[in-house]
C-alpha cells in the first residue's frame, strides 16, 4: 500500500483551500530562490526547528524521461548508481562522511523526478554539500560496480513482486498509455531490468543527459541561512556545466474507446479493481486539475457517500483509495478498491462508475466543498512538523515548478473553484472514452 | 494564521496531580499531539482469544461511540484533517493523533468519547474483525514475504510464551471472538493504572489537567504489572521454511537476548546492531558485504528491538517497548537460486562478528553516528513524546540524553564484551519464505555447496570468501528443519 499512501499525501498537500480564513498563503515559511548562471536553482527555507538541516536535491528526470524502447527503469537505476562513487569519493568514503554526520540519507524516484536527500546536524553542512556536488558533477562508477548495482535493482523488483498492487499498477499504465512514457512504471519492465547489466554505455549517456544543473534544484531547509546556503552552492556547484538534451516525450493521442484489462494472479488474494480516467496535468493557473483535486476526497474519500456505503455499511470493500497525483503531463485519476468477495466485483465497479457519472452531472454540496478546503489546509499544516518533513512536502512542487510559490498559487486557485466548476470539469474528463479498468483476481477465483 | 514549529522551549514533565500517569511536553507549536498509552497489549490476550487486544483498540479508534456512529466521527474529523490511530504491541497499546490548536476542543471531545465512551457497535465489530482476519490471511501471508518471514520468526522464538502470536492475533481465534470479549477486555485492561497520558505542543493552560481529570474516571485499578521471561528455547538451530508461490526467497533469523533499553549493555548492543546492519542504511557491514559487494538483494539489516513495517519506515515507531527482545538479521529477498548462499553468507558474517568483535575504528565511527542520529530519531513533536513515554516505561532518562551519555561512556572493550555475553548462536531460529522449500531443505540437510554466479568480475578477496561461504556448514538436525505451508502461518 506504500504507493497509495504516497499518492494520498501528494493529494493532501497538493490541494489547499481556506474554510473560515482569508489567507492567501498555504506555505507559511519565508524562502529565497537563487539561480546560478549554469541553470542550477537553490531554494533556501530557514525554519525554527533547531540544529538540523534537510538537504533535498531534486532532479527533474523520472521514468517519464525514459523515451527509448527497452530502456524503462533507468531513472530509478540512477537513483542507485549515484551511490556507487564519484571522482573524489569512493562509496566507502561517502559512507564514512555520512556516518560521521549521523545522517539519514536516501533517494526516491517516481514518474517525473528523482530526489536525493540527507538530514543531518547543521555543523556537517559543508562536508555534505561538497560530497553531493562531486557525485552530481563527476559520477564515476566502473562497469563491474554498475553490473552489481543492477542486481540490487532486480532485488528491489523482487521484494515488491509479492504485492499484487504492483502488477495492477503496471498493467493499468501499460493499458491506459500507448505512446507516452507513463505507459511504464518507475520500476520498469522486468525484461528491461534484467537487461540492465548489459547497458553500461547507455547508463553513462543517461547521466550525461539529465544530471545537469538546468534539471536540478537544491533545497535546503532548517537551521541554515541563505548566505550560508548560497555560498556553499556557488563554491561546490558553481562550475557545473549546463547540458543541452531535451527528451522528445511523445504526446499521448486522445483515447477513442474505453479500455479494460484483467490480471490473473498466481497466489490467493482478494480481488483488486482499478477504475481510471485520463486526467489533466498539474497546473497552478488552469482550474482543471485543481477542481478534480477537490472532487477526489468528496466523491471517493473516507467521508464520501460511496466509501461509507461500500466500506462501512455494506462492508463489501476493505480498501477504497483515490490516486490523483500531480504530473507535468496528463496522467490518471484512479480509484483503487479491494473487494472482499469475488462475486461483488461487478457490483463495486458499477457503483464506482455511477459515482463518476453522478459528479459529472451534479454539483458537489457547498458545505462539503468548504469542509474539503478546510481539510486540505489543515492536512498541509499538520505535515510540516520537522525540517525534513517540510523539505519532503516541497520536493514534489519543486519537481514541477522549481518554486514553493506554486503551492500558494494553487491555494489561491482552490479558493476560486465553485461546485459548478467541478461539475463542468468532471463532465469533461470522466467520459467512457477516457476510461481504463483493470481487474486483478486470483486464478480461477472469479466466476 | 497556520504556522507550525517554534519549539523553542519544550519542557518535559513526568507525573500528574491525580492518580493518572502522564508525560507532558508543553511548547509553543501550533500543533497538539496526543499519545494516550495503556500498558496492556497482545501479551494479555487470553489463551484462545488471540487478537483481542488489537481488536479492542481498533474498535475504539475505528468504531463509533455510544452517541456517534463511526461514519459520524469520520464526518466530524474530516474538516480538521485529523484522525485517531491505534497501535498495539505486546505490552503497550497507544492511541495517537495530532490536531491544529484551532481545532483542539472539537478534536479532543471526539478523542475522549472514542476512548472513554465506546459504542461497541455490532456493525463496527463485524467490519473490524473481518479486516483483522484479512490482514493476516491475505495481506500478511500473500503480499509481503518480508514481513511474513519476520513476524513468523517472532512466533517461532516465542512459541508457548505470551509473546507467541502476532499482535493482530490468530485467524482461528479471531473467527471465534465476540463483541462481549471486546467489552470485557476493555473493562479489564483500560484502567487508570494502565494509563499514561502523553501530550505535547501548544495546548493552553489547564488543558492537561482537564484531560487527566477526564481520563481519571477510568476504573481505578492497579497496572497490569506482569513479568515476561526470556523464552525457553531448545538448544540448536531450527529452521522453518514457509512455502508459497513467490519469485524470490526472503530470509529472517535471530534469537532472544536478555537486553532491553533499560539494560546496562543496551547501548553497547545498539552500537553492534548499527555497525552490523543499521536499518535502511548503506553505512553498515552486512549491507556492504551482501548488497554492495555481491548485488545479492536490496538490503541487509540487524536489530535488537522489534521494528515492524520496516520496509515502509526509515525510523521506528515509538511505543512498542518490550521487556523481552531478540537479536534479528533481516536479509531482503534474493533470487531463488541464491537463497542458500545468502543464508550461509548471513550466518558466516554473523559468526565472524561474534568471533572477532568490532574494531576500534568501527566502534568510534558508529558511536559518532548514533550520537548524532538520536536527533534524527526525535525530530518531530510526536516522536519526542513517544520516546519520552518509552523512557518512562523503561525507567530511564530522556532518550537523546540517555543514549548520548551511555555511548559517551562506552569503550570498544565494553562493546566486545557485550557481544561475547549476549550474541550466542546456540539457539538460532531461521525463517525462509520461498517457492521450492523441499529443495532448500535438502540442500541444507545434505550440506550441498551453493556456489553463486556473478554478472561481472569480482575481486579475489570476494571470490576466495565465496568459496568458504558456499560450503559453510549450517549445523542443523534434519528433524529441526520444517516446511510450513503458508496457510498454516498465523492460523
Amino acid at each position: 500500500m506504500k504507493k497509495f499512501l504516497a499518492a494520498i499525501s501528494v493529494l493532501c498537500f497538493a490541494a489547499a483551500v481556506p474554510a473560515q480564513q482569508k489567507e492567501t498563503r498555504l506555505f507559511p515559511y519565508n524562502y529565497t530562490i537563487d539561480d546560478l548562471d549554469n541553470g542550477l536553482r537553490l531554494v533556501t527555507v530557514p525554519t525554527d526547528f533547531p540544529n538540523m538541516i534537510a538537504l533535498y536535491i531534486v532532479v527533474q528526470a523520472g521514468s517519464r524521461n525514459e523515451v527509448e524502447p527497452g530502456k524503462s527503469g533507468y531513472a530509478h537505476l540512477f537513483e542507485h548508481i549515484m551511490f556507487r562513487g564519484s571522482e573524489h569519493y569512493t562509496p566507502e568514503q561517502r559512507d564514512r562522511i555520512l556516518k560521521k554526520a549521523g545522517a539519514e540519507s536516501n533517494a526516491t524516484t517516481n514518474f517525473d523526478r528523482t530526489t536525493y536527500y540527507e538530514t543531518f546536524s547543521k555543523e556537517d553542512l559543508e562536508p555534505v554539500m561538497k560530497l553531493e556536488a562531486d557525485r552530481f558533477q563527476r559520477l564515476k562508477y566502473p562497469e563491474p560496480a554498475y553490473k552489481t548495482e543492477s542486481l540490487a535493482v532486480l532485488g528491489e523488483y523482487n521484494k515488491n513482486s509479492a504485492d499484487p498492487t504492483e502488477k495492477l499498477d503496471e498493467v493499468l499504465h501499460a493499458t491506459a498509455f500507448n505512446r507516452h512514457t507513463y505507459a511504464h512504471t518507475t520500476m520498469g519492465f522486468l525484461k528491461d531490468i534484467q537487461d540492465m547489466p548489459n547497458q553500461y554505455n547507455y547508463s553513462l549517456q543517461f547521466y550525461n543527459r539529465f544530471y545537469r544543473p538546468e534539471y536540478t534544484t537544491i533545497l535546503l531547509v532548517g537551521d541554515v541561512s541563505r548566505d550560508q546556503a548560497l555560498g556553499l552552492t556557488k563554491k561546490y556547484f558553481g562550475d557545473w556545466k549546463r547540458g543541452n538534451y531535451v527528451p522528445d516525450i511523445a504526446v499521448e493521442p486522445p483515447q477513442n474507446a474505453p479500455r479494460t484489462a484483467a490480471v490473473d494472479w498466481n497466489s490467493p488474494t482478494l480481488p483488486w479493481l482499478a477504475v481510471a480516467f485520463r486526467g489533466p496535468a498539474y497546473s497552478d493557473e488552469k482550474i482543471d486539475k485543481a477542481a478534480l483535486d477537490l472532487l477526489s476526497p468528496i466523491a471517493f474519500g473516507p467521508n464520501s457517500e460511496l466509501y461509507q456505503r461500500l466500506v462501512l455499511k455494506e462492508q463489501k470493500v476493505d480498501e477504497l483509495q483515490p490516486d490523483f497525483g500531480n504530473h507535468p503531463d496528463p496522467e490518471l485519476f484512479t480509484i483503487y478498491s479491494r473487494i472482499k468477495d469475488p462475486k461483488d466485483v461487478d457490483y463495486v465497479r458499477e457503483q464506482i462508475l455511477a459515482t463518476f457519472e453522478r459528479f459529472s452531472k451534479e454539483p458537489v454540496d457547498q458545505a462539503k466543498l468548504d469542509a474539503t478546503r478546510s481539510r486540505i489546509r489543515y492536512s498541509f499544516a499538520l505535515r510540516l512538523n520537522s525540517s525534513s518533513a517540510i523539505a519532503n512536502a516541497l520536493a514534489g512542487y519543486i519537481g514541477l515548478r522549481r518554486t514553493p510559490e506554486t503551492i500558494n498559487r494553487l491555494f489561491a486557485l482552490y479558493q476560486r473553484i465553485t461546485p459548478q466548476d467541478i461539475r463542468m470539469i468532471a463532465n469533461q474528463y470522466f467520459t467512457p472514452n477516457n476510461r481504463t479498468i483493470v481487474t486483478l483476481t486470483s486464478k480461477g477465483a472469479k466466476d | 494564521m497556520i504556522f507550525i514549529g517554534l519549539l523553542l522551549c519544550v519542557c518535559l514533565v513526568f507525573g500528574s496531580p491525580a492518580n493518572v500517569g502522564s508525560v507532558l511536553q508543553p511548547g509553543t507549536s501550533s500543533l497538539v499531539t496526543f499519545r494516550i498509552l495503556f500498558t496492556t497489549g497482545s501479551a494479555f490476550d487470553p489463551p484462545g482469544k488471540e487478537g483481542l487486544a488489537a481488536l479492542t483498540a481498533s474498535m475504539l479508534a475505528q468504531g463509533g461511540t455510544r452517541s456517534l456512529s463511526y461514519d459520524q466521527i469520520v464526518e466530524a474529523l474530516y474538516p480538521m484533517a485529523a484522525s485517531v490511530n491505534s497501535q498495539v504491541d505486546k505490552e503497550m497499546t497507544v492511541f495517537t493523533g495530532t490536531t491544529h490548536l484551532e481545532n483542539l476542543d472539537r478534536y479532543y471531545g471526539l478523542l475522549r468519547d472514542m476512548l472513554l465512551d465506546p459504542g461497541f457497535r455490532p456493525e463496527d465489530f463485524k467490519r473490524l474483525r473481518e479486516d483483522a482476519i484479512n490482514f493476516l490471511k491475505v495481506s500478511l501471508r500473500e503480499t509481503n514475504d518480508e514481513e511474513l518471514g519476520k513476524e513468523h520468526l517472532y512466533n517461532v522464538i516465542y512459541a508457548g510464551h505470551p509473546y507467541g502470536h502476532h499482535n493482530a492475533g490468530k485467524v482461528s481465534s479471531l473467527e471465534k471472538l465476540t463483541i462481549e470479549d471486546v467489552a470485557d477486555f476493555y473493562r479489564t485492561h483500560y484502567t487508570s493504572g494502565n494509563l499514561v497520558i502523553g501530550l505535547a505542543g501548544g495546548y493552553p493552560k489547564g488543558f492537561a489537567e482537564k484531560v487527566e481529570a477526564d481520563f481519571g474516571k477510568l476504573p481505578d485499578r492497579p497496572a497490569d504489572k506482569k513479568r515476561f521471561d526470556n523464552p525457553n528455547l531448545a538448544a540448536g538451530t531450527h529452521i522453518d521454511i514457509i512455502t508459497r508461490d513467490t519469485r524470490s526467497t526472503a530470509i529472517s533469523l535471530g534469537f532472544p537476548i536478555e537486553v532491553n533499553r533499560s539494560s546496562k549493555d543496551w547501548a553497547a548492543l545498539a552500537l553492534v546492531a548499527s555497525y552490523f546492519g543499521q536499518h535502511r542504511s548503506s553505512n553498515s557491514y552486512l549491507y556492504q558485504r551482501l548488497r554492495e559487494a555481491r548485488g545479492l538483494n536490496y538490503g541487509d539489516y540487524a536489530y535488537i528491538e522489534y521494528f515492524p513495517r520496516g520496509m515502509f519506515l526509515m525510523t521506528p515507531d515509538p511505543n512498542i517497548a518490550r521487556q523481552q527482545q531478540i537479536f534479528q538479521i533481516w536479509i531482503r529477498p534474493v533470487e531463488a537460486e541464491n537463497g542458500v548462499f545468502a543464508l550461509r553468507a548471513a550466518l558466516y558474517e554473523y559468526d565472524k562478528l561474534v568471533r572477532n568483535g568490532i574494531s576500534q575504528e568501527a566502534f568510534e565511527t558508529t558511536r559518532e553516528f548514533l550520537t548524532k542520529f538520536a536527533n534524527v530519531l526525535t525530530q518531530t513533536q510526536g516522536a519526542r513524546l513517544g520516546y519520552a513515554l518509552d523512557s518512562r516505561y523503561y525507567e530511564i532518562p530522556e532518550y537523546t540524553s540517555y543514549i548520548k551519555s551511555q555511548l559517551a561512556k562506552l569503550t570498544m572493550a565494553d562493546v566486545n564484551a557485550a557481544i561475547r555475553r549476549h550474541l550466542k548462536s546456540d539457539r538460532m531460529r531461521i525463517v525462509l519464505v520461498t517457492k521450492d522449500a523441499n529443495a532448500i531443505r535438502d540442500a541444507i540437510v545434505n550440506n550441498v555447496p551453493s556456489p553463486i554466479k556473478y554478472n561481472s568480475p569480482k575481486p579475489k578477496e570476494i571470490m576466495d570468501e565465496d568459496q568458504v561461504i558456499e560450503a559453510y556448514r549450517i549445523n542443523v538436525k534434519p528433524e529441526d528443519i520444517v516446511v510450513v505451508p503458508v496457510a498454516q502461518v498465523f492460523q
